[in-house]
């Protein structure tokens, strides 16, 4: 019953979406050829644009999953933390001063430097 | 037809225009900037009315025909001082600028109410590059990379990178003759390696650059120097106007074009500079120092207020006597960077209105004929010619962003020697006066 309920919730969001999705396009023409073309005020592409593109800040948010994965660590072990003692402590201490050479690391190469 | 109610409010709306500038029209987008039912967009896609206005070279109409074909249904095209496509049926015409905001406006509300119907595309509904079906996927080729899906290669590493050598795909295209964000009529061919620019080769030049007709009359005999320092600090308005519109300060640009319309010798830009810095125009959007460098070569043969931004005080008005004795000395800035030539437009309004001010006091004219400082640059024997080439060497190794920029601070279009002539005239400063 419940799994009917479900696929019946479903399938009427999935049909209100392609209902406001159709609605507003129904009748209307499709973009012709020339209008998909990238605007370029008259001028045109030699080639596609999908092309390799250096995301810049891409050390940073390498950066982040590092804190993002401490972060995911520590949940688990502050539950456990009053039941193991000293033992967890000493485990959390290593964990986080790994880390923290990565960091550093990070910091002497210029990764907090925005270029 | 029915009309739904989403077209009857759309009518209501202003006109969403994109106007692709030809040859010797003035400062008509600024005119139309300040039409009430008109609202100026930058790409054809958000437009409903296409303007054409001014000589379009028969070289350019491929282009145009381009830009044409990109705007949604319903739109229309309205063609002002120039011939339009023959295959336009009952193509829009409107040669006096007079009627233009009207009957732009009123294309849009017929187009919007169904009243007119939208006009024809001049392209086949057909791809460019047509699907050719070659390959493991389609594409055209054996690879990831290899085969040229409908017809266009896929972009390649082809140049050593200008910035740390992290090699990308080099990204090639032609940018203009009608695009907003370049001076009207440049067509430049660009290679990008990701947001950095490469190359940038003028394939088209700029049409000439045309100042107000008192710095003609200026060649022919004395004028009132507050009359002309009134039109040299509205032609700046205007660059600063286009320059902050690349920026992305629309708010900023309006309030600037708004201030050419009651310029009198009393004006004050006090409160637009401290705009301009409290805003953080100068911070958050403008290069970092030393960027858009030009040489001293290059700055000597761009004259007008790029020679002064770099610090060197070449200005015609200071051997005219009638100057001299107002005080004229030239304002410099020393960096010649790109945001060096910004504030310089900002310290030379202030001091065109400051003069004003003094000569309309003294009742002064211009002492010379033959030698006038345009706000483009010195018109003696010689005159400003065009130094779009320039940017072949300026751009590369910026990013896109301060490239933009950098473009808007310089004025590379040659001067146009003729003034304009009728009904493009009435542009240059009564009707802004009125909007």
């Amino acid at each position: 019953m419940a799994l009917l309920t479900l696929t019946t919730v479903l399938m009427a969001t999935l049909g209100l979406g392609w209902l406001l999705q159709w609605l507003p396009a129904r009748g209307q023409p499709k973009p012709t050829y020339p209008q998909r073309a990238p605007f370029l005020g008259g001028g045109s592409p030699d080639t596609h644009a999908w092309n390799r593109y250096h995301i810049r800040y891409y050390p940073m948010t390498l950066l982040l999953i590092a804190f993002e994965m401490e972060m995911m660590f520590m949940y688990p072990w502050a539950v456990v933390f009053v039941e193991k003692g000293a033992m967890a402590v000493m485990e959390m201490g290593m964990f986080l001063a790994i880390l923290s050479v990565g960091i550093v690391y990070a910091w002497r190469e210029g990764v907090f430097r925005w270029q | 037809m029915a009309v739904s109610w989403q077209r009857r409010l759309a009518a209501h709306a202003p006109a969403a225009v994109f106007l692709a500038e030809g040859a010797r029209i003035g400062p008509l987008r600024e005119t139309l900037a300040l039409s009430p039912g008109i609202r100026l967009v930058d790409t054809p896609r958000h437009a409903s009315v296409l303007l054409v206005a001014g000589d379009i070279p028969t070289g350019w109409r491929d282009d145009l025909r381009r830009v044409h074909d990109q705007l949604p249904a319903p739109f229309a095209s309205v063609w002002c001082c120039c011939e339009p496509f023959e295959a336009l049926h009952d193509p829009i015409r409107i040669d006096t600028l007079e009627a233009l905001p009207q009957g732009v406006a009123e294309t849009h509300r017929e187009l919007m109410l169904g009243k007119r119907d939208s006009a024809p595309r001049l392209q086949p509904d057909e791809p460019p590059n047509p699907w050719e079906g070659l390959g493991d996927d389609g594409h055209g080729g054996e690879g990831m990379m290899g085969g040229t899906p409908y017809g266009r290669p896929m972009a390649m590493n082809m140049q050593d990178d200008l910035r740390d050598g992290l090699t990308l795909d080099t990204l090639t295209f032609r940018l203009g003759p009608f695009h907003s964000g370049l001076p009207p009529g440049l067509q430049a061919e660009i290679s990008l390696q990701g947001d950095l620019v490469q190359a940038w080769t003028v394939t088209r030049k700029p049409f000439a650059s045309v100042v107000e007709p008192i710095f003609h009359a200026a060649r022919q005999a004395p004028v009132p120097i507050a009359e002309l320092e009134l039109s040299r600090a509205r032609h700046h308005l205007r660059r600063l106007y286009r320059g902050l519109l690349v920026a992305g300060w629309p708010r900023l640009a309006e309030r600037t074009l708004s201030l050419t319309g009651q310029l009198s010798p009393n004006s004050d830009i006090t409160a637009l500079r401290r705009s301009l810095e409290r805003g953080g125009l100068w911070r958050l959007a403008l290069p970092e120092p030393g960027r858009g460098v030009l040489d001293e070569a290059q700055v000597r043969e761009l004259g007008g207020p790029a020679v002064r931004a770099a610090g060197i005080d070449e200005d015609l008005r200071s051997h005219d006597a009638h100057y001299r004795r107002l005080g004229f000395a030239p304002t410099c800035r020393d960096a010649g960077d790109t945001a060096a030539r910004w504030r310089q437009w900002l310290d030379e309004i202030e001091q065109s209105l400051w003069l004003a001010g003094q000569a309309a006091r003294h009742d002064l004219k211009t002492a010379e004929t033959d030698a006038v400082e345009t706000p483009r640059g010195p018109w003696t024997d010689a005159f400003p010619h065009d130094m779009s080439d320039l940017l072949g060497q300026v751009l590369p190794g910026l990013e896109w962003g301060e490239a933009m920029l950098t473009l808007a601070s310089l004025d590379v279009s040659a001067l146009d020697l003729h003034p304009l002539e009728e009904p493009w005239q009435r542009s240059t400063g009564d009707r802004e006066g009125r909007a």
